[in-house]
């Protein structure tokens, strides 16, 4: 899942990250307060297909009031048209609020995500070999005009998604197109007009889902908003629907203004009994775009009559160690499921350990401080691609021995042994942020100490379009590349694929061997409750006998709440607030 | 009837005491070019005299800029940020200001996040800034000069089409044009060893393409006065070539307005250099004073210093640039007198 974080927050060698969402995971929450911040262990993602609505109460919440969040530096969504929502900000307010989907997250009672029923009744009934999936949707679900949803409306909006040319940073161009049956070939009900597709059929309220290749990992698939009803015919037309969706969760849209204001209200069709994870608590929130961090700070830090029913969904590093000081359990850390790498391009530095040395000469702490990160807090050190509290990654084990911190001593033993000393390394920077040009400089004189040669090429667009551009002439010079990446739902799949395997988009390392890659569809043939571990013990393999990426840091995000919120927590499913259970506190 | 030592006058129109002509401190007045009796007036004046000094003292820094930084035992290489700064303290330094007291290691202190050292960059960044002002206000007078003394003197079809490209030029919105050069000048450069002095060429470019039209202007209009005078009308009825007309009699003449011209286009153009890279563009490696205060704005409440500094220095020089400026018009046109 894309994350439209500001770059300023994530410069450095990668910049974007592509791709989140996912989960696994319960961190401390902030409930230590003070200034010692700690990870604990991360709690592996879990499912309860049983659980039923209405969702359970939360201790004390009371109704009424309005919740206002601030978002810095990220503009929002463009659209909110569920189908076509595929970033971290936007999914985490539509899921948790306006639109619903066939599956759902709800947060277990240690902050690790659980999937639980949403529209369907259960988590889906695959066949066999997961090649079919058919769900069943609830009777009692509505629209915000008081219709129910129907089975048609479901199957509809799933077809949506293969729309590739309406819909095309959609997250079903990823899954949709490449694991439902004859997907490669439609191209959707809008570019594809009048083409029957039957891979998506319903039968009253049962949908059934036809797929290619066997699709495990459907039900995860399924708590995408994109997974949802749209109504039928010209109402949902993109790209107008994308301005005023129907919405069927518990709040409707007032106002959406592209870039600046999202206004929610409540949706009184919402039926409670109907959504098992959801509560109507607040009676409207207001999602401000774009804001400037520093701004965001001074009123988060203020306490005043705004800042008390405020969100702030991050916080200036300039700020952290006053907000540690002062906030307490209102400054909450949560883990974004994602891993921030240095990829060494295969073809070129094929030698293990030049990879290796590359490792050790990254100046970590020295990058995180640079590019505005909190060493330790908003960035940890990294030993794999699957991030912490992932189903299957394997507990502790270390690429190289140890974890790998800067020691440049070591990267010069390491490239005296590859003969490579004074090795030339090409990378670019996105001189436009300082932030980036600060990192920059961190990583050159690391590199230069470790006893690499740098040739760092300013860039003025973002560094995705060099790396993922083969034609492209700086890119061709390059060696050394990076990529950020979050995982889509807690497995292995959404980890590996995309970044190590032949051919993939991400996987900007140029990586290709062959026994990974029919590893890699080897586990997807796997009996379910095996794949999980599979996964891990790819990724230990891959890091151990190729070193072909150098993860730098696992991320985190830091929300910021006001004192008059109630609840204040994190959803590891999608590393953004839990607004699925906030109150205010009256 | 004895000749009275001064002639009869009937009254003073000024208020300076009548002297005697023949006296000796009257010789010493008559033989004084007015350039010299303007600058008389400028060492006279005391806020001319005060900027001039600050001025000098800017020089002096940019100059010798590599020198001081040896004195004082500082440098502009990057640095391991975290031996420096707290890394759960927001970054801040560990030693010097804001939290701790002087650090004469780092006489300005050091940056929050990259820790480099503020006096090195304060230096450089002085240089850069009068650098880039400094040949910018060069080439746009010497094009200014140029196309207001042809446009002027020549009239007709050639003054019409400079003309034009005068009001062409004066409507292309600054900001934007330069907004947009910069990233293709570095889609056709980046790959470039060179690419730092490129982007200081390029923007001494764009700030010299965008700032010679006041001056062609005002040459232009002086022309249209001068060329109609005596002393031009008998040079071309001599038979000069219209060079020799240009620079040996017009050119003096005009000296006056070029001078107070460059005085105040120098501080726009340093204003303009910070102004840019504040936003980003022009100089991104190396020091600017402008991108400082872009990165120090956030730290304004816990690190005011990292502020100040750069702060003082773009505002002091800017400010006695103007104020040498307006003094020097003052100086050779006392009608404007306050």
């Amino acid at each position: 899942m894309k994350r439209n974080k500001p770059l300023a927050l994530v410069a450095g060698a990668a910049l974007i990250t592509l791709a989140a969402c996912g989960g696994g995971g319960g961190d401390d929450e902030g409930s230590t307060g003070g200034t010692d911040r700690e990870f604990g262990d991360q709690g592996a993602g879990t499912k309860d297909e049983k659980l039923q609505g209405p969702a359970e109460a939360i201790e004390g919440a009371t109704e009424g009031g309005t919740v206002t969040v601030y978002v810095a530096g990220d503009p929002g969504p463009n659209s909110l048209d569920p189908t076509e929502g595929w970033s971290v900000l936007g999914n985490s307010i539509q899921q948790a609020l306006t639109s619903r989907s066939l599956t759902q997250y709800k947060r277990g009672p240690d902050g690790e995500p659980v999937l639980v029923p949403d529209l369907a009744t259960d988590l889906g009934t695959p066949n066999e070999d997961y090649t079919e999936w058919t769900f069943t949707i609830r009777d009692d679900a509505t629209w915000e005009d008081g219709k129910p949803i129907t089975g048609e409306e479901v199957a509809w909006g799933i077809q949506r998604s293969l729309d590739a040319e309406q819909f095309p940073s959609g997250p079903g161009t990823e899954y949709s197109k490449a694991y439902f049956e004859g997907g490669q070939d439609y191209n959707g009900p809008y570019t594809d007009k009048g083409k029957a597709y039957d891979a998506i059929s319903f039968d009253g309220q049962d949908v059934t889902i036809k797929m290619s290749k066997p699709f495990p990992d459907m039900d995860y698939w399924g708590a995408f908003m994109a997974m949802g009803p749209a109504p039928l015919g010209k109402a949902s037309q993109p790209p107008n629907y994308g301005q005023d969706p129907l919405s069927n969760g518990p709040y409707k849209i007032e106002k959406f203004t592209v870039g600046e204001e999202l206004v929610l209200t409540k949706n009184d069709q919402w039926i409670a009994d109907s959504d098992p994870a959801r509560h109507q608590y607040v009676d409207e929130w207001i999602f401000k775009f774009d804001q400037d961090q520093a701004k965001v700070d001074q009123i988060m830090l203020s306490d005043n009559s705004d800042s008390q029913t405020a969100i702030a969904t991050s916080i200036g590093s300039d700020k952290y160690k006053q907000a540690n000081e002062e906030l307490g359990d209102r400054l909450v850390q949560q883990t974004a499921q994602c891993v921030s790498t240095l990829t060494p391009d295969y073809t070129k530095i094929t030698d293990i350990n030049i990879r290796k040395a590359l490792a050790y000469a990254y100046p970590y702490n020295d990058m995180w401080l640079a590019t505005g990160e909190v060493p330790g807090v908003t960035r940890v050190p990294a030993n794999s691609v699957m991030p912490p509290g992932m189903a299957g990654k394997v507990d502790g084990f270390q690429p190289d021995g140890e974890q790998i911190t800067f020691n440049p001593e070591k990267a010069k033993e390491l490239l005296t042994e590859a003969d490579a000393v004074g090795y030339q390394i090409n990378m670019v920077y996105y001189e436009t942020d300082p932030l980036a040009v600060a990192g920059q400089k961190q990583l050159t004189k690391g590199l230069e100490t470790a006893g690499f040669k740098v040739k760092a090429t300013p860039i003025q667009v973002s560094p995705y379009d060099i790396w993922l551009d083969p034609e492209n002439k700086i890119n061709k010079t390059l060696n050394l590349r990076g990529v950020n990446w979050c995982s889509d739902w807690p497995a292995g799949s959404t980890m590996l694929p995309p970044l190590l395997k032949t051919g993939a988009v991400y996987n900007t390392a140029q990586f290709s061997e062959a026994s990974v890659d029919d590893e890699m569809d080897n586990i997807a043939t796997l009996p379910l409750e095996e794949q999980a571990d599979a996964w891990g013990a790819l990724d230990e393999k891959i890091m151990t006998d190729y070193f072909p990426i150098i993860p730098t840091a696992f991320r985190n995000d830091l929300f910021v709440f006001g004192t008059k919120i109630g609840n204040p927590s994190g959803d590891a499913a999608l590393g953004a607030p839990n607004y699925k259970d906030f109150y205010v506190m009256q | 009837m004895s000749q009275p030592t001064a002639p009869e006058t009937l009254g003073s129109l000024s208020d300076e005491t009548p002297v005697d002509p023949n006296s000796k401190q009257a010789k010493a007045i008559a033989g004084r070019s007015p350039m010299q009796i303007a600058l008389g007036r400028l060492v006279r004046d005391k806020i001319a005299m005060v900027c001039a000094a600050v001025i000098v003292f800017f020089l002096v820094v940019a100059i010798f800029a590599p020198l001081i930084c040896k004195l004082f035992g500082v440098s502009t290489d990057t640095v391991f940020a975290s031996q420096y700064l707290d890394m759960l303290g927001g970054g801040m330094p560990l030693k010097g200001p804001p939290n701790n007291g002087f650090d004469p290691e780092h006489p300005f202190g050091i940056a929050p996040q990259s820790a480099d050292d503020n006096l090195a960059y304060w230096v450089y960044g002085c240089r850069t800034s009068l650098t880039i002002a400094a040949s910018a206000t060069l080439f746009a007078s010497v094009v200014g000069i140029a196309v207001g003394l042809l446009a002027g003197f020549l009239g007709g079809i050639v003054d019409k089409v400079l003309s034009f490209f005068i009001d062409l030029f004066l409507t292309i919105p600054f900001l934007l044009a330069a907004l947009t050069i910069a990233p293709i000048l570095n889609d056709r450069f980046s790959l470039n060893d060179n690419y730092a002095l490129i982007q200081k060429f390029s923007l001494v470019a764009v700030l010299a393409i965008f700032g010679w039209m006041g001056m062609a202007r005002l040459i232009r209009g002086e022309v249209l006065s001068l060329r109609e005078r005596e002393f031009v009308q008998a040079a071309r009825v001599l038979g000069m070539p219209t060079s020799r007309v240009l620079i040996k009699e017009l050119m003096p003449n005009l000296a006056a307005p070029i001078i107070i011209s460059v005085s105040l286009m120098l501080p726009a153009f340093v204003a303009a250099e910070a102004g840019l890279a504040f936003l980003g563009i022009g100089v991104t490696s190396g020091a600017s004073w402008g991108q400082t205060i872009s990165k120090a704005v956030k730290y304004f409440e816990e690190y005011p210093l990292y502020l100040w500094e750069p702060l003082i220095g773009v505002v002091l020089l800017v400010l006695s640039l103007n104020l040498l400026g307006d003094a020097i018009r003052d100086a050779l046109d006392p009608k404007t007198r306050r």
